[in-house]
């Protein structure tokens, strides 16, 4: 221990001796004097001439900055950073914004009255205050009220405090001397602290951040990612080929690929129908599908003279030939679709509509080169 | 004289029962964690951390196989836990109430409940946040909650209520947290000194912060006490209804009405309220504390419940009467639901327990009596569970297109978690009342006769 | 201070004035401009008698002895849910006018027809009556009463207040809410909000602090309060704060949540009173009702001391005002906006108010010096 005492306490038995006893000690001018009570004891700051706490106003201009944060930034980030039109309201929906800063602005001025009164007005945690290794300490936390006269740059009249203590009313006068730390706490403790707390900060950032990429990979919770079901391209031990995927049960049917059924090319003339009108939608689906598919061998006109004929060496069907011109509806659908001779199947390229409407399309195109008179305007 | 006893009758009874004094107080209280716990604390425990075990094993379960082993499906996408949820949070809110809003009206009774209430405010929030992280899909994932740079480029979404809860439920724990560890400062200040084990001497030091009672430190401690009392004010108020708005910003019939944040915070009170009788009168007389917890106390709280209870009434009027005067037909079918059909009961229930029979409460001497007092908590806790139960599962279960209308079945996983919960929340109050100080010393002395200057008699309410 | 004699007659100047352009609006507007103007000052006069009203049965079921030496003055003015009543009787003769369910029309709307069974003007006039004559009952029981414990200083009346000071406040609720509903919201019966109850009391709890307030200010000032300390006047500011924090919060719950869902059936009832002028008047009005009196009632010397806070006392009666304003004119119609018509409502009204509220400052002593807890009370500290 050092041998400077910083401070002279004495006890009182009640909070009223107390504050009979402060103004008696105070008009010696002895040094500063300082209280230390089990509870706060009503009027105490004003007989010791305390100045009222900053607290208010700090409390108050930190949450004015926590709602300014939090509005700005739910600006930022709903209008500005990525706009993303929900529930058809506003990228500034200051209704909805209005919670959030709600919330943050009692954040902030929560943690300022709470943190700012034990850190700065408070100076805690600090351990090393001289009072604190007294024997009355054990009394002011539990019943006990102190009076300290404290030293005045260092100078104190020990004697002078004691009598003018114990003339008030004290009792046990102390003479408190410093502790091992320094008095008030020095900059590199509180420096140290922050280091410290920085420090711990960033092992948890680092720790939660290895956490969050780690955990999620691990059964269960990558249960999602590799799931029992069965999906395209992956191996199956259930079936001989070892392939998960299986190819469709022989006789389905693709939709809109209902076939003919037993008709014999003969019998098609008669048992296959035209369903359609031949209306001008019709037709111009008729042309288009024709001159997609069946002009370069048909030719534009339908009489099978096209400039694939010669190097082909195949003889495409005249449409205005008297056979093709008897054949029913149903015959030249037959012949689209399974093909004829030379002619591919064209029930894989065409849905049967599209056939139909084929059909009526050669149908004018017939006419077009054999029309009576009547037709013409 | 007759004017003396007149105004004897018409004062409140003295805050402390007895001759106590500042010692003798700081021996019956903080003592306490210094002596090992009784037999009975330890058969409780047993029972309380098995429910909790069964709880969260099923919570495992639930992890490994899905949340299909929950009741939740199609139309009630939101079942049990959101149930849950709402209703730890709701009971939260008294201990804040009787914290920070008692205390801005300098209701002094107040002091020696009001360690205890806190304390059961974080317990509840702790149980309450366990099941906005269980109900989603992927709970590894709930960091996404937070507005932080990502390598999706993505943000939060500030215009879902459930963000808002985020933020709301967070930051009431915070403030909470803060609020009941600042308060307990000066107490293991206290028991900093009385202790006489070493190990305890170091971690009372630390957690006091080297706290000596200097008059400077008291008023920057008084300050921050009566900003933060304010503060959590306004979270009171704040919290629960963001809660509500998960609800009430909705299109679902049932759950768009205006009147849902102060309905949802009256209730949240009120569960609340219940929840600390149901807790304080055995806590009071097996810790020996009947004469700092007097009947006077349970007498104001039970006042207080009936208040919240007539309150409830008024709202759950004022629905039924929108449900007509709106002319809405699919409010006035689920209105009828809410009473009739197949979870008609759960209706009828909440309302028999949140209305009716606290009515009880007027009778003074029901009022005083120890059995009735139980049975009336009980009661509104359940009720008040069951409430949330109707609102949400059954709004859900039939709203717009009766080709949606489904039941929902609650499974033994989703009631096993319930429980769990309980056993968490009971865990924790037994644990508090053995290792920390449960009535505030340094508030309770700072109202016993001869503490203040000046005031020679008791502080009165 | 202004002479006692010449105060009647200073505001009989403007008193007529007002009077006369009350008339001209009749004739010059119609029916419905000057109804409308009528309904908001019967509405306004009625809810800070209201306000009074349930702060006296508050304090009763609280036990609160803080406030009793200020207790005469909300006692006093309670009267005003009374003296309304001729107030009421001239806007019954409004239904017809600004009331669409009145029209035959409405029975045509589904939705409106519905409720014709409660909206009708023979069962208003009736829960308009039955809710002045509970109002009377209540106020002789809780503040003629008190007045009464005046002479007689038996403790008896405590006793009694604070047993049926509870029923006071369960019919208050519903009668608060009744009139909320019947007056204000069937304004356009399409539109419902259950939190509307909540709502106006929120404005009527703070109309009766507010005028509390201003009369703790007129009584102080000429000092007939003795005893009433910065601790005192500290818990009343302190309501004011509170309130004033709730009040916005109810608003802006029932307007976020309509907003929100969007719903036709509810926002437009926002929509009309959003729109060009009425979109200013908001601002105004949360100005008024919440910024400004929020940054002055955040310090603690605002709060204690009655010369501060009866300015913004003033400016939260003022603000109220232009709630219950801008609740019912815009049914008016679009185009309609507030000129001289309102302001000679203003003129009259205002005078009246004052003058009533003078003569019910002298009824009774300035406290309640026949309750027991009057000393005790004097003696409170923070």
């Amino acid at each position: 221990m050092s041998d400077k005492p910083v401070a002279v306490l004495a006890l009182f038995p009640s909070a009223q001796a107390l504050m009979d006893a402060v103004p008696k000690v105070r008009e010696k001018n002895l040094g500063t004097l300082q209280a230390y009570t089990p509870y706060p004891v009503h009027g105490l700051d004003k007989a010791l001439g305390l100045k009222p706490s900053p607290l208010g106003i700090m409390v108050f201009a930190m949450g004015a900055l926590g709602a300014t944060l939090a509005l700005l930034f739910e600006w930022w980030t709903s209008a500005s950073d990525y706009p993303v039109r929900i529930g058809g309201k506003a990228f500034f929906s200051w209704q909805a914004f209005v919670p959030v800063m709600f919330e943050v602005t009692v954040l902030f001025a929560a943690f300022t009255a709470g943190l700012g009164m034990i850190t700065l007005m408070n100076r805690l945690p600090w351990f090393g205050h001289p009072v604190l290794h007294t024997n009355a300490i054990k009394a002011i936390t539990r019943d006990g009220f102190a009076l300290a006269v404290e030293a005045v740059k260092g100078e104190l009249d020990v004697e002078a405090a004691t009598a003018a203590l114990e003339e008030a009313g004290g009792a046990e006068v102390e003479v408190v001397f410093p502790c091992t730390e320094k008095i008030p706490p020095g900059p590199t403790l509180q420096v140290f602290k922050i280091l410290a707390v920085a420090a711990g900060c960033a092992v948890a950032g680092i720790t939660m951040y290895f956490a969050i990429k780690l955990f999620p990979v691990l059964p269960p919770m990558a249960d999602m990612e590799e799931q029992v079901k069965a999906i395209p391209y992956e191996s199956s031990a259930c079936f001989e080929d070892g392939m998960a995927m299986r190819p469709p049960v022989d006789g389905t049917v693709a939709r809109g690929m209902l076939p003919m059924g037993p008709v014999t090319e003969e019998a098609s003339g008669s048992v296959l129908v035209n369903p359609l009108a031949a209306t001008t939608e019709v037709l111009a689906e008729g042309r288009e599908r024709y001159e997609a598919l069946c002009i370069a061998c048909h030719g534009p006109l339908g009489n099978g003279k096209m400039s694939l004929s010669k190097e082909y060496k195949a003889t495409p069907a005249n449409f205005h030939g008297a056979t093709v011109k008897a054949y029913a509806d149903g015959r030249l659908y037959y012949a689209i679709s399974k093909g004829k001779n030379a002619m591919a199947a064209y029930a894989v390229d065409l849905t049967p509509e599209e056939r139909w409407a084929v059909v009526h399309y050669i149908r004018a195109l017939q006419r077009s080169q054999d029309a009576p008179e009547e037709d013409l305007p | 004289m007759a004017d003396n006893e007149a105004l004897r009758d018409l004062l409140p009874p003295p805050l402390v029962e007895g001759d106590v004094t500042p010692g003798l107080l700081d021996d019956q209280v903080l003592e306490t964690p210094e002596q090992k716990p009784p037999k009975a604390w330890f058969l409780a425990f047993f029972v309380t951390s098995g429910m909790f075990l069964i709880g969260a094993a099923l919570i495992g379960y639930t992890f490994a196989t899905g949340v299909g082993v929950w009741g939740n499906n199609s139309p009630v996408f939101w079942g049990f836990p959101i149930v849950n949820f709402v209703f730890w949070v709701g009971i939260g809110h008294a201990g804040t109430l009787i914290s920070a809003i008692l205390f801005l009206f300098r209701k002094r009774w107040r002091n020696a409940i009001a360690r205890f209430a806190e304390a059961m405010t974080l317990f509840a929030l702790m149980c309450a946040a366990i099941f906005p992280l269980i109900h989603v899909g992927r709970p590894w994932f709930a960091f996404w909650l937070f507005p932080y740079p990502n390598e999706r480029a993505l943000w939060v979404n500030f215009r879902s209520p459930l963000l808002w809860d985020v933020f709301a439920v967070n930051t009431y724990f915070a403030v909470s947290a803060l609020f009941w560890f600042l308060g307990m400062v000066p107490d293991l200040a206290s028991m900093r000194e009385r202790t006489k084990s070493k190990f305890r001497k170091l971690l009372y030091t630390i957690g006091s912060l080297g706290w000596r009672g200097s008059a400077n430190d008291w008023k920057h401690f008084e300050m921050a006490y009566l900003l933060l009392a304010g503060l959590a004010t306004g979270l009171v108020l704040s919290v629960h209804s963001v809660v509500s708005f998960d609800f009430a910003v909705s299109l679902v019939p049932g759950w768009h009405m205006t009147i849902f944040p102060p309905y949802f915070v009256t209730g949240a009170i009120f569960a609340g309220f219940a929840m600390v009788v149901l807790v304080l009168v055995p806590v009071r007389k097996i810790m020996g504390f009947s004469h700092l917890i007097t009947d006077h106390h349970l007498d104001v709280m039970n006042k207080v419940i009936l208040a919240m209870a007539c309150l409830m009434g008024y709202s759950y009027f004022m629905e039924g009467y929108t449900a007509w005067y709106s002319q809405n037909p699919y409010i006035h079918h689920i209105f009828t639901k809410y009473v009739t059909g197949t979870y008609g009961w759960a209706g009828i229930l909440t309302l028999t327990c949140n209305v009716l029979i606290p009515q009880l409460l007027w009778f003074p001497k029901l009022r005083k009596s120890i059995p009735v007092m139980i049975f009336v908590a009980l009661s509104v806790t359940v009720g008040m569970w069951f409430e949330r139960f109707v609102i949400f599962l059954v709004s859900l279960h039939q709203d717009f297109l009766p080709s949606s209308w489904g039941l929902y079945i609650p499974t033994s996983v989703d009631v096993g978690i319930l429980l769990g919960s309980f056993g968490l929340f009971f865990t924790l109050v037994l644990l508090f009342a053995r290792m920390l100080p449960v009535i505030s010393t340094t508030e309770v002395k700072m109202d016993l006769k001869g503490a203040q200057p000046h005031h020679g008699e008791e502080a009165h309410e | 201070m202004s002479d006692r004699r010449s105060f009647p007659a200073a505001l009989a100047v403007p008193a007529l004035l007002g009077l006369a352009g009350m008339a001209a609006t009749a004739f010059h507007f119609g029916a419905a401009r000057f109804f409308a103007n009528w309904i908001v000052w019967f509405l306004f006069l009625l809810t800070i008698g209201l306000g009074c009203l349930f702060i006296v049965a508050l304090e009763h079921t609280v036990r609160s002895h803080w406030s009793v030496p200020i207790r005469r003055i909300p006692e006093r003015m309670s009267g005003l849910a009374v003296w309304v009543a001729p107030l009421a009787l001239v806007a019954l003769f409004s239904l017809p006018v600004l009331y669409p369910w009145t029209q035959p029309e409405a029975a045509h709307d589904a939705m409106v027809a519905g409720k014709l069974g409660w909206l009708n003007i023979p069962f208003f006039s009736a829960r308009t009556a039955v809710s002045l004559v509970l109002w009377g009952f209540c106020y002789a029981l809780l503040c003629l009463g008190s007045m009464k414990q005046d002479a007689s200083k038996d403790p008896a009346f405590t006793v009694k207040a604070r047993k049926w000071a509870p029923l006071v406040l369960v019919i208050f609720g519903f009668t608060l809410t009744n009139a909320a509903f019947d007056w204000i919201s069937s304004l356009e019966p399409l539109w419902y909000s259950d939190i509307f109850g909540v709502y106006v009391f929120a404005g009527t709890f703070l109309a009766g602090i507010a005028g509390t307030a201003l009369g703790v200010a007129y009584l102080v000032k000429r000092g007939r309060l003795p005893g009433v300390t910065f601790d005192h006047v500290y818990n009343l500011g302190g309501f004011l704060f509170a309130f004033i924090v709730f009040w916005s919060y109810i608003a802006f719950a029932q307007y976020m949540l309509q907003w929100y869902a969007n719903m036709p059936e509810e926002v437009f009832w926002y929509q009309k009173r959003i729109e060009g002028f009425w979109l200013v008047f908001v601002w105004v009005m949360a100005a008024l009702h919440f910024v400004i009196p929020f940054l002055f009632l955040v310090s603690r010397r605002v709060k204690g001391s009655i010369r501060l806070l009866a300015p913004m006392a003033g400016l939260i009666l003022a603000a109220h005002f232009l709630d219950l304003f801008w609740m019912v004119f815009p049914v008016l119609g679009e185009g309609v906006l507030p000129s001289w018509p309102e302001i000679s409502f203003a003129l009259f009204f205002v005078p009246a108010g004052l003058l009533w509220a003078r003569r019910a400052m002298e009824r009774g002593e300035d406290m309640p010096v026949g309750d027991p807890l009057l000393e005790k009370a004097l003696a409170f500290k923070l």
